[in-house]
């Protein structure tokens, strides 16, 4: 479990990080989402204890983040760029890593070929880290970040540099993870985000713009409801009906005069309105052709893009 | 501050390794060799003095070269290849890891200089040797070489990249070998303090074969010295 209250961190006299409130269950896999320069990172170094919080606190499992050796030794923590020790070889470095974290050394060894086994780096454990791609330097990361079976998993930007199937493998370990464990992953993958994440939240210039899952940050982000229509017959009659019945809808018509057709988008606030079959009716009522109709869908980087004011 | 020495010992481990396993630790073990070989052979047939204060006197400079390349690597490398992030966030004291990086140095420096004793054991072979007066500059030698390897550590902790690290660190032994040269030129007050204050008129006293608790304290309290300014150094970035 992590819990922070009005977190913030200071860099002079500018706030990286500001009055960040959030708790993420046990079980739980919390997406962290911002645009470069947001305060992911530091918001991480702080639950990590790497940084110290100018103002505000934050807890793992109820130990608060000042009493930080306990606190460390319940967080894996995977840093951005999956830094590792290149003049070591794959087994050497989780060997560090495992006695640093006091893993007994009875149980190091299966510790080790468990982790190994689990991020695909079966047969490159006597390989040195500098001879590896970017994408196995990552699964050291995360099999060093997992390996003494931490309470929470703070893992920040973890599939970067993975080919797509190292990604769907990876996203499928986080998310097994996340069954038994609490983790908070940062990325800049709005669809591993979206795959993997039960909640997400979205921070900008520090502070915490969004958070929920998936669809409660669509339904409070959307703008309403955004009806397109494609028909042929009288639309202005229909535009007619659909006003008189919803006096806040607006319309943009476009006519396609060759083609004899007539497109339509309806705008509307309330997104449970029946609009769409509020408009069926009146185009057959009209004795209209109805050649197409769909709702236009708000996605998370439409969301993102809404509560940032910028794109990814 | 609690230490565990199961972790430092385990970050020694791992910096003995990473020179084992790297042309690093060779390259400087076989120059070193080399060098103290050159002088110690100069001493012995050209001078024709079998003895080793000439050699002791040497090692000193020697050691202004070697100790900051032995060093340079220990923090800047961790800083600026992201892993002194992984470090600093597990479970394990910011003096720990200064303790352990200086361990991990001392015991190279220990090694390169056992590499040495090949020298008086030539000499107890040639003729008689004083061995107490050698112990004592061995001692003294050890000595000097981890006040050095202090300061050189703090010189890491303090930069980014390596060739920074060892250029200040090899600037600031060369500042404390200058105060004791340009000791002449201060007067008598002065000089009485700057005595005190330079190591190398604490290791000059020592190769005479008397280890005097007061040396082998200013030994130590350089040490200490330079160990908190690393561990401050390290901690800093918490308080900006």
């Amino acid at each position: 479990m992590i819990q922070a209250e009005k977190l913030s961190r200071l860099y002079g006299e500018q706030y990286a990080v500001r009055d960040l409130s959030f708790h993420i269950k046990h079980g739980e896999v919390m997406g962290l989402l911002g645009p470069n320069g947001a305060g992911k990172s530091t918001t991480m170094k702080m639950l990590t204890c790497f940084l110290p919080p100018s103002s505000g606190t934050a807890s793992i499992d109820g130990i608060d983040i000042q009493q930080n050796l306990d606190v460390r030794r319940r967080i894996g923590y995977l840093p951005e760029h999956a830094p590792s020790y290149s003049d070591l070889n794959v087994q050497e470095h989780l060997s560090f890593i495992g006695r640093m974290y006091g893993v007994p050394k009875a149980t190091l060894h299966d510790k080790i070929r468990e982790m190994s086994a689990a991020c695909g780096l079966q047969g490159r454990l006597h390989q040195r880290i500098d001879e590896l791609s970017k994408g196995y330097r990552q699964r050291v990361g995360l099999a060093a970040s997992m390996l003494h079976d931490p309470d929470c998993l703070i893992l920040d930007e973890p599939t970067t540099g993975l080919d797509p199937n190292q990604m769907v493998e990876i996203r499928q370990l986080i998310r097994r993870l996340g069954e038994k464990k609490t983790v908070l992953l940062s990325s800049h993958v709005l669809s591993e985000v979206d795959a993997v994440c039960d909640r997400m939240m979205i921070i900008d210039r520090g502070e915490l713009r969004a958070i929920g899952t998936r669809d409660e940050l669509i339904a409070r982000s959307s703008s309403g409801l955004v009806l397109h229509v494609c028909m042929r017959g009288d639309a202005d009659a229909v535009v007619t009906q659909i006003c008189e019945q919803y006096k806040t809808c607006e319309v943009d018509k476009h006519v396609l005069a060759e083609e004899g057709l007539t497109k339509l988008v309806f705008h509307h606030s309330d997104i449970s309105t029946p609009l769409a079959e509020t408009v069926f009716s009146a185009v057959v009522s009209v004795g209209g052709v109805l050649l197409d109709m769909h709702a236009q869908e708000t996605s998370l980087e439409d969301v993102f893009h809404r509560v940032t004011g910028s794109a990814l | 501050m609690s230490l565990s020495w199961f972790q430092i010992i385990s970050l020694c481990r791992k910096e003995w390794r990473i020179v084992m396993d790297t042309p690093l630790g060779y390259v400087m073990a076989i120059a070193f060799l080399m060098v103290c070989g050159f002088f110690f052979e100069s001493n012995l047939f050209l001078i024709g003095q079998a003895d080793m204060r000439g050699w002791f006197s040497i090692l000193s400079l020697l050691l202004m070269f070697f100790i900051p390349a032995m060093a340079m690597r220990m923090l800047a490398d961790e800083k600026r290849s992201g892993t002194f992030e992984l470090l600093a966030t597990m479970p394990i004291t910011t003096m720990s890891i200064v303790l352990g990086k200086y361990l991990a140095l001392w015991v190279q420096i220990l090694a390169l200089l056992a590499l040495t004793l090949l020298y008086p054991l030539t000499l107890s072979w040639l003729g008689n040797l004083d061995a107490g007066q050698i112990l004592a500059s061995y001692l003294a030698a050890v000595l000097l070489a981890s006040s050095y390897a202090a300061v050189c550590l703090y010189a890491s902790a303090i930069t980014r990249y390596e060739v920074v690290a060892y250029v200040l660190g090899f600037v600031m032994l060369l500042l404390l070998f200058l105060l004791s040269k340009a000791m002449p030129t201060f007067s008598p007050a002065v000089q009485d303090w700057l005595v005190l204050l330079s190591p190398l008129s604490h290791y000059q006293s020592m190769l005479r074969g008397l280890v005097r608790l007061s040396d082998v304290m200013f030994f130590i309290a350089m040490s200490g010295l330079f160990l908190t300014l690393t561990w401050f150094e390290l901690e800093r970035r918490r308080w900006r």
